[in-house]
């Protein structure tokens, strides 16, 4: 049996799934628990959800959003994250691996298309790592983890795609291999970096409207705490 | 001109003369010592942690920012500098990586991933420079995908910053004269001197108009207590004028505090403590005169700071908070004033104050008042809610030493577009972008007034 096939059907290879499902269900509970808590300190109980709910689905169906600004990082972005919510999971492959895992099995999607999603997925990757270098301002507020993740992700869709190929130059083992160790590396680090806002996603504009309720006396607690009780002048 | 704005900005020379400026010793003396710098910053931002309710949000932001930079095209300062240190983003990541590298339960493992996190001197200077290049405006949290609040992260890095000692010497002598000082109000109007004023604007309507119009002061019992930015009792009479006659017209109950008359509220830009010290003087003579509603002038940060902070910091029973747009509004809808359709013929555009606009609250009220009147009104591209900022967004507008920066940097994109719109008149319900679109108005060399929305309502009110 080859190396790749025992360590995706090794203990390991579940560990990384349960890392990345666990750290994910920990942050969410934990920013959860912590939001409470801040609005337990404000006034306010009255919560605008509608509103908050409908600003976050916009930005996940940006369809006017797109073209507004940065036109083509914009629809690269999208195109991206597309790619990876539909791939990952749909792909026979992984449905068959997550079945051997955990008992739960779903339909796949044909590869012709998922092999079209895959390409699409691997252009917009390019073209975002490639902004990331060449855009000024990009390449200012990026910093290392930015240009580690993508390359991570780039490489874990260019192994799969490859390897699925008629006529992959590279030996299809080897191939595999460095397939499974990047998507197990990717899947375990996940809830330790920005990734993390798959899950988070939907608390942080509710998040936002609770930081903005500052909680009643904090102010005076703060400059009680710097300069005594007598305070301060202003 | 560009070419020079832009060299001179990425020079950081004229960021240098701004920051110096904005340098404020506390009367114990801030420290000059580097590290004791950095030891009061990070002191500071200890007890704001434990007391505020900023350290979830941070955690939050720090998990998710993915620093695309889609938010530099929201941007005007950005826009006119093309400065990388003025994408929002990066302003927030500075805060971020402090706060990973010296808070979070990460600590040194988070602080891996940090480009700055290690906090220096150094590091507190280009904060002191980038918060206050920021106008707080916060068109860039509509551009931000993940929906990162830029604007909260500029107000707390500005509040660190005040608890650290470092502060506009502008906005602290406005705020100590206002919570401290004999006056009660930023403008430092004794009571005399503005019932002298109010005196004045009576006669002046009487003449003006042929009817009594009185601005009553203490009656106790009114409806609504009435705060306008207190600069306005100085140089917006017109505005003031168009305030007292619509009230007068329909028959509103309403009263001027003599104890305190001043809706600015400056703690929004820079500090929570002061912010709520002013809401209380708000509810504290609201409540001496038995009033039933707060009636905010023609002020954005003043509207925004009572809407929104009146009911965070009343235990029960918050007083509710009414902009006077939002009144005049109703009253025309139920016919209680009339308006001559007649009496504006001059093409008329409006501006959006950012703090009444970008959460939607205020966008169509002022537009219907208009509209109700004005023959010849042209919008702005683009308005409301994704309005530009006047450019003196933030409190700048009150920094007399930031002028060259609102001219020929934030306020740029804004000159441009009232200059498009062909208008002879902008017509503005905020103090602050009032005194920001004159001297944008003449530095430019616009051919255009600027007024309050109530300055057209007064020539058009018929009584």
């Amino acid at each position: 049996m080859p190396a790749w096939v025992t360590l995706a059907k090794s203990p390991l290879s579940r560990f990384a799934m349960l890392l990345f499902a666990l750290g994910l269900l920990r942050l969410v509970l934990l920013s959860v628990w912590e939001m409470h808590a801040a609005l337990y300190r404000t006034h306010r109980r009255e919560i605008p959800l509608t509103r908050l709910l409908i600003e976050s689905l916009a930005w996940l169906f940006p369809m006017t959003r797109l073209y507004r600004a940065r036109a083509g990082y914009s629809l690269a972005s999208f195109t991206f994250h597309l790619g990876i919510l539909i791939v990952t999971p749909f792909l026979g492959n992984h449905v068959d691996l997550f079945r051997d895992h955990f008992g739960l099995a779903w339909p796949a999607l044909l590869k012709p298309v998922l092999d079209i999603l895959t390409l699409l997925t691997l252009a917009a990757g390019a073209y975002l790592l490639l902004s990331r270098v060449y855009n000024r301002a990009s390449r200012k507020l990026s910093n290392t983890p930015d240009y580690l993740l993508l390359a991570l992700i780039l490489c874990i869709f260019c192994s799969g795609f490859l390897s699925g190929q008629s006529w992959n130059p590279i030996p299809y083992d080897g191939l595999m291999l460095l397939h499974i160790i990047s998507g197990m590396l990717l899947l375990a680090i996940i809830p330790f970096t920005k990734i993390a806002h798959c899950v988070l996603y939907p608390l942080v504009r509710l998040g936002t409207f609770v930081a903005w309720q500052f909680p009643p006396q904090a102010g005076k607690e703060v400059v009680q705490r710097l300069h005594g009780s007598e305070g301060r002048r202003i | 001109m560009m070419a020079s704005l832009r060299q001179s900005d990425r020079s950081n020379t004229q960021g240098a003369q701004v920051k110096k400026a904005f340098i404020h010793l506390e009367p114990s003396g801030l420290p000059d010592h580097p590290a004791d710098r950095v030891s009061a910053f990070l002191t500071a931002f200890e007890a704001i942690l434990e007391y505020g309710n900023y350290r979830f949000l941070l955690d939050l932001y720090a998990r998710i920012t993915s620093r695309c930079g889609r938010c530099a095209s929201a941007c005007q300062v950005y826009q006119a500098t093309g400065n990388e240190k003025d994408v929002p983003c990066y302003r927030t990541t500075l805060l971020l990586d402090i706060y990973r590298r010296h808070f979070s339960p990460g600590g040194l493992l988070g602080s891996l991933s940090a480009k700055n996190g290690k906090l220096t001197a150094a590091a507190i200077d280009e904060m002191v420079e980038l918060f206050y290049r920021c106008t707080t405006c916060r068109r860039c949290t509509l551009e931000c995908p993940l929906g990162v609040d830029h604007g909260l992260i500029t107000h707390l890095g500005r509040y660190i910053l005040s608890e650290a000692g470092i502060a506009p010497k502008g906005l602290i002598v406005s705020v100590r004269e206002q919570l401290e000082g004999k006056t009660a109000n930023t403008s430092a109007i004794p009571l005399p001197a503005l019932l002298d004023n109010l005196e004045f604007l009576q006669d002046e309507l009487l003449e003006m108009k042929g009817a009594a119009v009185t601005f009553p002061v203490d009656r106790a019992g009114a409806e609504y207590i009435f705060f306008p930015a207190v600069s306005d009792y100085l140089m917006e009479a017109d505005t003031l004028m168009g305030n007292a006659v619509v009230l007068h017209a329909a028959g509103i109950s309403w009263t001027i505090g003599s104890q305190y008359y001043d809706g600015i509220n400056y703690g929004l830009f820079y500090n929570d403590w002061v912010l709520e010290r002013v809401i209380s003087r708000l509810v504290g003579e609201a409540q001496r005169l038995k009033a039933a509603k707060i009636l905010v002038g023609e002020c954005g940060h003043a509207s925004r700071s009572a809407k929104h902070y009146v009911p965070a910091f009343s235990q029960n029973n918050a007083l509710p908070v009414v902009s006077v747009l939002e009144l005049t509004w109703q009253l025309i809808q139920a016919k209680r004033i009339q308006l001559d359709p007649t009496a504006v013929p001059e093409r008329v555009t409006y501006h959006d104050p950012c703090n009444m606009a970008r959460s939607g609250w205020i966008v169509e009220q002022p537009r219907r008042i208009l509209g109700s009147f004005v023959k010849d009104f042209v919008e702005m591209t683009p308005n409301g809610a994704r309005n530009y900022c006047c450019g003196g967004g933030g409190g700048l507008v009150s920094l007399d030493e930031t002028h060259e920066f609102r001219m020929r940097v934030s306020g740029k994109t804004k000159a441009e577009q009232i200059r498009r719109t062909g208008a002879d008149i902008v017509a503005t319900p905020c103090a602050n972008c009032k005194k920001q679109l004159r001297e944008l108005v003449e530095y430019y060399q616009l051919p255009v007034q600027v007024v309050g929305v109530h300055d057209l309502v007064l020539r058009a009110i018929q009584i």
